[in-house]
């Protein structure tokens, strides 16, 4: 679980492009309103208000529903929820939207196997690993 | 004693028998106590849920014309002047908008009043700014109410506490209902005998019952009347006095009275009437409009000053006058009110909401979760999904074109109908819906509850079905269009022909779907398998059966508007399905919050099978069906869709996606008459002039991993290069794009477009 929330934080620090030890994403900046969005909900998260978290991730999809990394977010709140079928479903959606972000590919897998791992299919968490394994990392 | 025990008994007889009347009556009286003491103490005004649109969230980047902000500040009763230390108000200057946006409880917290500076630039916000000038990431106006769950009565009201009432509302109604309110005990004789005089001059206005006894008549009893009832009345009028004070008998009163008809709404109580005819709290009235409130209680359907604002006006008057004469006002006072007009609200009746489809369909997915009771009564707010513009839009384009459409076609009453379904299409969130062509009438939902042949709508199905076999199937596969008949046990042989009456022969599968071939689909479909085809219509949100049999591939099923939406919701999602929804959280009535219904989805399809069939979407849109889409959507924007027509032309259909909404609609007649309407003529204008109004996202899906690009020679469905006319780029999924060059390609291979068809086809 801690592995979880650190991974969040990163996440979330990615988000709001103060993580100077990863390569600027490709994508468009992100948007002011969506980092202010993000921030709150890491602030949220951390707290344990997951549904707030939860609610201001949803807000932030609404502006820019094609950022990955949004979806990847909520994904994280799910699993911290214990919905480990809606986690493993939004971080397919946020590979959807991956382009050619490998890390955050990787990242995904990681969050699909903890899902998976969670539901008891632990043939399927390997798998799932061996992909994050192959996005590197 | 034996004289006297003859008139003795019947003496005794008789105080037995008043003992026993007296009993009786106690009894009778007892009971009625009970009850009053009862329902008064136990009674809870219901209080109908209320629904909120979606909260308009300004941000910078965020593509939306001065205007629509400008619309929505109006349809939220702001004002347009500058009244510094007060909310609710906005100023105009040029591309600047100085907004002071009111207090509002959402569902995740309380959010202060605040001045904002918001500058726009080529429809959309370039600047969002503090009243200091500091720029802000993020602001949300109030969501505009759109409407409520009413108590089966619709009654409607919003609560008052008597400190909030103004001092001279209530002088004006003691003046003029019941002058003794203060001091009798609950009747007043004196009133009685006034108010039969009153009925022999036709002088007096005031009316014979007491205020206690209009509450009790209002609260208790049924309309009937009867001496018996009257006595009733009376009794539990003093009752209520004996028990209650003044103050709790008159707050009750004033919450309880009815005071007006907003169409199917009752307006219930001096809150909810301050709002529904002045457009304020009632806090703010003035001594003119809290006796205009006055003036109604004797008759709100009579003194209508919507209506009757000649009749309003005389009897406010009248109600100042008796004020002025009861020393509830002053001369001057009265002389001032008495100048003024009727100050009426010029926003349009509402009724119970002005999205009566929408609503509806809020409504059933929260009895989901909720008892119907609860929503009628416990004031629930419901933050719902409705986008107030995109709503306009949709209601706009499909009113206008059915004028347009009846006027030119002039087949009689009564006039064609349509619906219309809008959402969101990456959260599932709907924003509009359209049940029929007078959007404000509340009847058939036919966005929810039409159901129509669906024609060529369900052919992505077919066509997705077959994209997900990528070693068999391609954009490029050339499919069979020439005459087909299908035959089934204990069914009449099936021979489904095209539009046009022709047929095609070889074409590609882009091409077949691009222009909506109906036996090339058909043989596909066969081909695949019926239930195979039914099944992915199932994984694509179609929760309705449907039949087991071929022709359904060309769409003789019945589907409703919102269920053909989810399906394109799936395919503009990139195959992730996301249940359609109106609401997103639900608060207690002081802003707790209750539920929340979170985004979720599920991928119903891989990536790259729906990459596919989006792009032969486009393409009908681009070459295809929908071409006439270009003179709403400049093609640059990609916009994918489908047309439908069904048999006689009795449905037009059209279902599509940008990249950010999916949206279908329907035409067609109620009675199933023959509509001659085309999907491309009578649906698609609607859809298009829908979205071209809300500034659209160009469609882009992400390519998913292994999906690349070849040209094509339509001919053959072969490699093409340069020497190929017509050539298309035409993406495929990994290794499925044909080896073979095609014989413009000049290089060896191929052969004759005929040898390859049957070699394929074994003709």
């Amino acid at each position: 679980m801690r592995i979880l929330v650190l991974l969040l934080v990163a996440l979330a620090a990615g988000c709001a492009a103060v993580a100077p030890e990863q390569p600027a994403p490709q994508q468009a900046p992100e948007n002011a309103a969506v980092a202010s969005l993000v921030q709150s909900a890491r602030a949220d998260a951390d707290a344990g208000r997951l549904s707030s978290a939860e609610a201001s991730l949803e807000r932030a999809l609404r502006i820019d529903p094609r950022n990955p990394r949004l979806w990847q977010q909520l994904a994280g709140v799910r699993l911290q929820q214990g919905d480990y079928v809606q986690a493993e479903s939004l971080a397919a959606r946020s590979n959807s939207w991956a382009g050619t972000d490998d890390v955050l590919r990787a990242e995904n897998w990681r969050v699909i196997a903890e899902a998976r791992r969670a539901r008891g299919d632990d043939a399927g968490a390997q798998q799932a690993l061996e992909r994050a394994e192959r996005y590197g990392r | 004693m034996a004289r006297r025990a003859k008139p003795g008994r019947g003496r005794r007889l008789l105080r037995l028998a008043l003992l026993v009347l007296a009993l009786g009556a106690s009894a009778y009286v007892l009971y009625l106590d009970q009850r009053v003491r009862h329902e008064f103490e136990g009674r809870r005004f219901a209080l109908p849920a209320k629904i909120y649109a979606r909260p308009l969230e300004l941000h910078v980047g965020l593509r939306v014309p001065e205007a629509d902000v400008l619309g929505e500040l109006r349809a939220l009763g702001y004002r347009p002047v500058a009244h510094p230390g007060d909310s609710g108000w906005y100023v105009q200057d040029g591309a600047t908008l100085e907004i002071s946006v009111r207090p509002f409880v959402f569902w995740d917290g309380p959010q202060p009043a605040r001045v904002l500076r918001v500058t726009f630039g080529d429809d959309a916000v370039t600047g969002l700014a503090d009243a200091q000038g500091a720029p802000l990431a993020l602001a949300r106006l109030e969501p505009l109410l759109i409407g409520g769950i009413y108590p089966t009565n619709n009654e409607d009201r919003v609560l008052v506490r008597l400190n909030q009432v103004p001092k001279t509302l209530i002088g004006e109604l003691i003046a003029v209902e019941d002058r003794r309110f203060y001091t009798h005990w609950g009747f007043d004789p004196r009133g009685l005998a006034r108010a039969a005089y009153s009925m022999v001059t036709g002088r007096r206005i005031e009316g014979g019952s007491t205020l206690t006894q209009q509450l009790v008549k209002n609260f208790f009893l049924s309309p009937e009347r009867t001496l018996g009832r009257k006595l009733t009345e009376l009794a539990m009028a003093v009752l209520l006095e004996l028990h209650y004070s003044k103050n709790e008998i008159l707050e009750t009163y004033l919450n309880e009275i009815y005071l007006g008809q907003d169409r199917d709404r009752a307006i219930h109580g001096v809150g909810l009437a301050a709002q529904f005819y002045f457009g304020k709290p009632i806090e703010d009235l003035t001594q003119a409009e809290s006796a205009l409130l006055v003036a109604l209680v004797k008759g709100p359907a009579f003194y209508d000053p919507f209506r009757h604002p000649k009749r309003a006006l005389a009897r406010r008057n009248l109600v100042l006058r008796e004020a002025r004469d009861q020393h509830a006002l002053t001369d001057e006072q009265y002389q001032l009110a008495r100048a003024t007009d009727l100050g009426l609200n010029a926003q349009r009746a509402m009724g119970t909401s002005p999205y009566p489809a929408f609503v509806d369909l809020v409504h059933r997915q929260l009895l989901s979760d909720y008892d119907e009771a609860d929503l009628r009564s416990e004031g629930l707010r419901i933050f719902s999904t409705l986008d107030p513009r995109a709503q306009r839009a949709a209601e706009h384009a499909l009113a206008d074109r059915l004028d347009a459409f009846d006027r030119d076609k002039r087949f009689g009453a009564p006039g064609l109908e349509g619906a219309v379904v809008l959402a969101d299409s990456q959260t599932g969130e709907l924003q509009a819906l359209v049940g029929g062509r007078d959007a404000r009438y509340q009847g058939f939902n036919r966005a929810l509850d039409a159901l129509r042949p669906v024609g060529s709508l369900l052919k992505p199905a077919i066509y997705l079905t077959a994209l997900e076999q990528p070693a068999r199937y391609t954009l490029a596969t050339l499919l069979d269009d020439s005459p087909f008949t299908w035959k089934a046990r204990g069914a009449e042989p099936w021979r489904p022909v095209n539009y046009d009456r022709r047929f095609h022969g070889a074409v590609p599968l882009q091409t077949a779907l691009a222009h909506s071939y109906n036996v090339a689909a058909a043989r596909l479909g066969t081909e695949l398998g019926v239930d195979k085809v039914i099944a992915t219509a199932h994984r694509l949100g179609i929760e309705h059966e449907l039949p087991p049999y071929a022709a359904t591939l060309l769409g003789a099923a019945d589907l409703s508007p919102f269920e053909l939406a989810q399906m394109y919701q799936t395919i503009a999602s990139g195959g992730f399905r996301v249940p359609l929804h109106a609401i997103r959280d639900v608060t207690t009535q002081d802003g707790k919050p209750l539920k929340r219904y979170p985004l979720a989805v599920e991928q119903a399809f891989p990536a790259a099978p729906v990459y596919l069939l989006v792009a032969g979407l486009q393409d009908v849109v681009r070459e295809g069906t929908a071409k006439s889409l270009a003179e709403w959507l400049p093609p640059e924007l990609g916009a994918a869709g489908k047309t439908g027509t069904t048999n006689d032309q009795r449905d037009a259909w059209f279902a599509g996606f940008t990249g950010d909404r999916v949206g279908v609609v329907w035409v067609g007649y109620d009675d199933n008459r023959a509509a001659r309407l085309l999907g491309a003529s009578a649906a698609l204008p609607v859809w298009g002039e829908t979205m071209a109004a809300l500034e659209p996202q160009p469609l882009a899906l992400p390519p998913p991993a292994g999906i690349e690009r070849a040209w094509i020679d339509p001919q053959t469905g072969l490699r093409a290069d340069a020497g190929c006319a017509g050539a298309l780029e035409l993406p495929f999924a990994a290794g499925s794009a044909p080896q073979a060059r095609a014989p413009c390609a000049g290089a060896a291979g191929g052969g004759s477009v005929k040898s390859w068809f049957e070699r394929i086809f074994g003709l």
